[in-house]
């Protein structure tokens, strides 16, 4: 882990009234990975970002980017990083080229670099016929590219992405993880931040799961499945008003107590087909008739809700009213 | 000084300050000639008073010792035109807080200076063009400075003094992040300030209790200035007494400078303060 192109120790924020932000986030991203920061709203991985970007100080801690102190000397980290935000900060009334250009005027590229660099960028992410358009002409995923191209216009060698596809639909996320995909191709450095456990799946090498403030495990997304979800036995019943009985009726089949979301009991199941088994028989024995059962490889939802209790932020994709609450 | 500024030598940080400056300016003046609302009110609210005072109340309005009115009210809508669109600062950027743009600047490697360089020198360009089109709109009506060179100073002037005001302006957009916010908030100041004065009526025709506010308070002072400077050798002893505060034409230029460097200075430092604690 010598070779870290982002570094946190021990990074503690507190707000103004008291709110603990951060308590203590570590993180490292190797030279040329992704690191996915995932974690509900509120986690602290926008804070996390903010601080590694300078536009934060810590109250306490150390962090180090592409070879720079940020707090001692984080002029000198501005050059070497590139940030887009979950709010694209384009300036709506430039065009697209526009933008590009006072972004890279201000990192103080000549003038005929701007030009080149706006060029090739407009190119890259497929916003050459849009360039001479203002923003606010533009959707919800051609920002986001926007925002992601000012991003790259000095060539850095670290890029944060604080939740890119946050409120895009499908179609705009899928293209933006092929652009990210193409990236770190070229050897970027990128450290994500997002609520997607699809996304930090796809696109991460190492995830660090980050809840009130704290990363509270990481690894590889199988390692982390392996160590922290086990397979699940998942029962889905004709009606969610049994599911809490039947979740009783289970208690003791796998290595910790069923959970129930709706129709669905879940039942912990590291034994594999023999927990499969059992749950059938007892199922059988009292007459509940299920509407389906499967016995299921661990995802990063499992990771999630076997660390912290919960599941994380539901995908605004979904359809279910009640929980994606935004 | 800027953290850019202690690893450069001292003249390159400079020029750098200066280039994004110019570079923030050019991408506020941009923006400012596409919100067509924006440059509407700019342009049409100096005619609108200016023909509103010259010919609705003007004739009402006594106490001007023979001066001509439309020569007395000129100088008051100048300040009253660069004080309200002073306020573009502060709404310009509490939305550019509001927007993450000003997170996106502060991740740039570009001079923190700037980003209140540029806006103050866009802010100054679209207040120089208001003055224009008040002068213009003015000498249509009859408006008549005794000199040239005494209408620039004035208009220097007065654009010193709007700069001074819109650090205030931006101070406050800086706080409150929202452009509603800052108009809330700067309305009851701005306001009195501009109407308790000398720029639209005598000030001796308001009751004793005003008068000693509306005659020194600095928009008077400035206004006053202005004034004196426009009218030059015109101006009668009668109306030198009691149009402009009694006061010669160097000193109310001082005074006004004085108020000028003094709001400046507080609300620079402010402004850089603030700014830099954004991180906090």
């Amino acid at each position: 882990m010598s070779d870290a192109a982002i570094l946190a120790e021990n990074l503690v924020k507190t707000f103004k009234g008291d709110v603990r932000a951060l308590e203590g986030v570590s993180l490292s991203v190797e030279s040329g990975t992704v690191l996915g920061l995932l974690g509900p709203n509120g986690a602290g991985k926008t804070t996390t970002v903010n601080v590694l970007t300078t536009l934060l100080r810590p109250d306490s801690g150390r962090a180090r980017v592409a070879g720079v102190d940020v707090l001692a000397d984080p002029a000198e980290a501005r050059r070497r990083i590139g940030l887009a935000g979950q709010y694209a900060a384009v300036d709506e009334k430039l065009t697209g080229r526009e933008n590009l250009m006072l972004v890279a005027r201000l990192n103080h590229l000549s003038g005929a670099e701007s030009r080149s660099r706006a060029t090739a960028l407009l190119e890259q992410f497929g916003l050459t016929d849009a360039g001479g358009r203002t923003a606010t002409t533009y959707s919800g995923g051609m920002r986001r590219r926007l925002d992601l191209a000012a991003a790259l216009v000095a060539r850095p060698p670290v890029l944060f992405l604080d939740e890119p596809t946050t409120g895009l639909d499908p179609r705009s996320r899928i293209d933006l993880w092929a652009v990210i995909e193409d990236l770190v191709r070229e050897g970027v450095t990128v450290l994500l931040t997002t609520q997607y456990l699809e996304e930090a799946d796809r696109l991460a090498d190492r995830i660090s799961l980050v809840d009130h403030g704290r990363v509270i495990a990481d690894g590889t997304a199988a390692e982390l499945k392996a160590r922290h979800g086990g397979a699940v036995v998942e029962v889905r019943l004709e009606d969610s008003a049994d599911a809490g009985s039947v979740a009783g009726l289970l208690t003791d089949v796998g290595e910790g107590p069923p959970t129930v979301d709706g129709d669905l009991v879940r039942v912990p199941a590291s034994a594999g087909t023999r927990v499969l088994a059992e749950v059938v028989r007892r199922l059988d024995d009292h007459q509940v008739a299920a509407r389906g059962m499967a016995l299921r490889e661990p995802s990063l939802d499992d990771v999630f809700l076997s660390l912290t209790g919960r599941p994380p932020e539901a995908d605004p994709d979904d359809t279910d009213p009640k929980e994606t609450g935004r | 000084m800027s953290d850019t500024a202690a690893r450069q030598p001292m003249s390159s940080a400079l020029v750098w300050a200066v280039r994004d400056t110019l570079a923030m300016a050019g991408r506020n003046l941009r923006r400012l000639s596409r919100q067509p609302e924006q440059v509407v009110f700019n342009v049409v609210s100096p005619i609108m008073f200016t023909l509103l005072f010259r010919y609705v109340f003007g004739g009402a309005i006594g106490g001007l010792q023979g001066l001509n009115y439309v020569n007395y009210l000129v100088p008051g809508i100048a300040v009253q035109t660069v004080l309200f669109s002073a306020g573009v600062t502060g709404f310009a950027l509490a939305d550019d807080m509001q927007k993450g743009f000003v997170d996106r600047l502060r991740s740039l490697p570009m001079s923190r200076s700037a980003v209140f360089g540029g806006r103050v020198v866009a802010d100054t360009v679209n207040n120089a063009f208001g003055l224009l089109v008040l002068v213009a709109t003015g000498y249509a009506v009859g408006f008549r400075p005794a000199s040239l060179a005494g209408l620039v100073a004035a208009l220097l002037l007065l654009l010193l003094f709007a700069l001074a005001v819109s650090l205030g302006y931006a101070l406050i957009g800086l706080v409150v992040r929202s452009p509603e916010a800052v108009n809330a908030a700067t309305f009851p100041i701005i306001f009195p300030l501009t109407f308790a004065s000398s720029a639209f009526v005598p000030v001796a025709t308001m009751p004793g209790w005003l008068q000693g506010f509306a005659t020194h308070q600095p928009v008077s002072v400035v206004i006053n200035a202005a004034r004196s400077l426009i009218l030059g050798d015109t101006a009668t002893a009668d109306q030198r007494a009691l149009l402009l505060s009694g006061a010669d034409t160097l000193s109310l230029v001082l005074q006004s400078l004085a108020w000028s460097a003094g709001i400046g200075l507080l609300f620079g430092l402010l402004c850089t303060r603030t700014y830099r604690n954004l991180g906090r």
